[in-house]
């Protein structure tokens, strides 16, 4: 029997070409948790965000650790800076729209670890909203 | 000239001088009320334009979208001085944002007809399912109600949508139409304008009112698509690609205003 959390790793181009592939991948993901249409666009969003703001050049790795109601997704090491400074900065002032805004909105909780060299790995969760 | 044809003039000329007015509001009393007049009367220009690029594998209201930017740009550079009626200045602009958009983007992607199909009839049901069970449906519900696979749901939810976004990376370089002013800037406003980038927001004036007011809906108010999509009238898959499609375009404006700017 499979004990929870599964968990996928994945490693993708950074190129443009290759993120309606990541969506692609989040949904099939999201999809095996009965997340609702709303709930995997969200976290697509989160991603698709996050990746915008990693460049184009090299890959970059993520996973998706699968729970029975949730996906915690971990994405990076990203070496943006001033997505690091965005993201551990305290709330965004009102009317802004930034990073931490969206990401604020579309998934339940996010966090950033230092992944060494200035470079950071940036932790997703989105949670199955209740039936 | 007919009466019908004098009547077409004088109604032609008396919308030029109502936009110089508003031109004049905007750009000399800073009004933007007047801008966002000038958006509205102008909008269907922009329809007219997008329309000669329909079928080239991206939705028609994506590419009005990507043309009101240009409209947009239009009035904001329009200088007082110009001889020239707003419409004939906007419509370069508008057709000069749509083609850097096919560019930019390579749509040359084919789309397969059936999922272009299951893609058209998936928000009609996600309406449906929504309505019926009270919540966004899932994945299999959809599925279910297409009587298709989840992996063709998921599969077609990415036709249309399937735009590269933009990276904070991408610079000027290779472009000849680009503005001599995108292509200033040492390395401090290089670096200066790097902090900016995790902030949208001096981007975000350069939507449409209604983009502006989804983004609004969604991030300030924290409203689900599915109630946006209630209040502007538009299906729930509408809404998201909309919204995907401006946090882009607001990137890239981004990245094409001049240092300082932001």
């Amino acid at each position: 029997m499979t004990e929870l959390p599964e968990r996928i790793d994945l490693e993708a181009p950074l190129s443009g070409d290759f993120q309606a592939v990541v969506r692609l991948i989040i949904g099939g993901i999201a999809e095996r948790v009965d997340f609702a249409f709303e709930e995997i666009d969200d976290l697509q969003l989160a991603v698709e965000r996050l990746l915008a703001e990693a460049g184009q050049v090299g890959s970059v790795h993520m996973s998706f650790e699968v729970g029975e109601a949730s996906i915690r997704t971990r994405v990076g090491p990203l070496s943006e800076t001033a997505v690091a400074d965005a993201l551990r900065d305290g709330d965004a002032p009102p009317g802004q729209l930034t990073l931490r805004r969206i990401l604020q909105t579309v998934v339940d909780s996010f966090g950033v670890e230092d992944a060494g060299g200035g470079a950071i790995v940036v932790r997703l969760e989105k949670l199955k909203g209740m039936p | 000239m007919s009466a019908s044809q004098r009547r077409s003039a004088v109604s032609s000329e008396k919308a030029r001088e109502e936009d110089r007015a508003l031109l004049r509001r905007y750009h000399e009393g800073g009004d933007t009320t007047a801008r966002e007049e000038l958006i509205e009367r102008h909008l269907p220009l922009v329809r007219s334009l997008a329309r000669r690029y329909a079928g080239r594998g991206e939705s028609l209201e994506d590419i009005e979208q990507v043309g009101a930017i240009g409209l947009i740009k239009a009035i904001d550079r329009f200088e007082l001085e110009r001889e020239v009626s707003l419409a004939t200045y906007a419509t370069p602009n508008v057709v000069g944002e749509i083609k850097r958009h096919f560019r930019d983007k390579g749509w040359a992607i084919r789309v397969p007809r059936a999922l272009q199909e299951l893609n058209a009839s998936m928000s009609g049901a996600i309406e449906r399912l929504t309505g019926r069970l009270g919540r966004s449906p899932s994945i299999a519900e959809i599925a279910e109600e297409l009587k298709t696979t989840p992996e063709e749901v998921l599969e077609a939810m990415e036709v249309g949508s399937a735009y590269s976004t933009v990276s904070l990376s991408t610079g000027p370089g290779g472009d000849e139409e680009l503005d001599p002013l995108e292509t200033i800037g040492g390395e401090d406003e290089e670096f200066e304008r790097s902090e900016d980038r995790a902030a949208l927001e001096p981007a975000l004036d350069r939507l449409p009112p209604r983009e502006r007011e989804i983004l609004r809906m969604r991030f300030e108010e924290g409203l689900p698509q599915t109630q946006i999509a209630q209040r502007v009238g538009l299906s729930q898959m509408h809404v998201s690609r909309l919204i995907r499609k401006s946090l882009s375009i607001m990137r890239e404006e981004l990245l094409r205003l001049p240092p300082g700017a932001a």
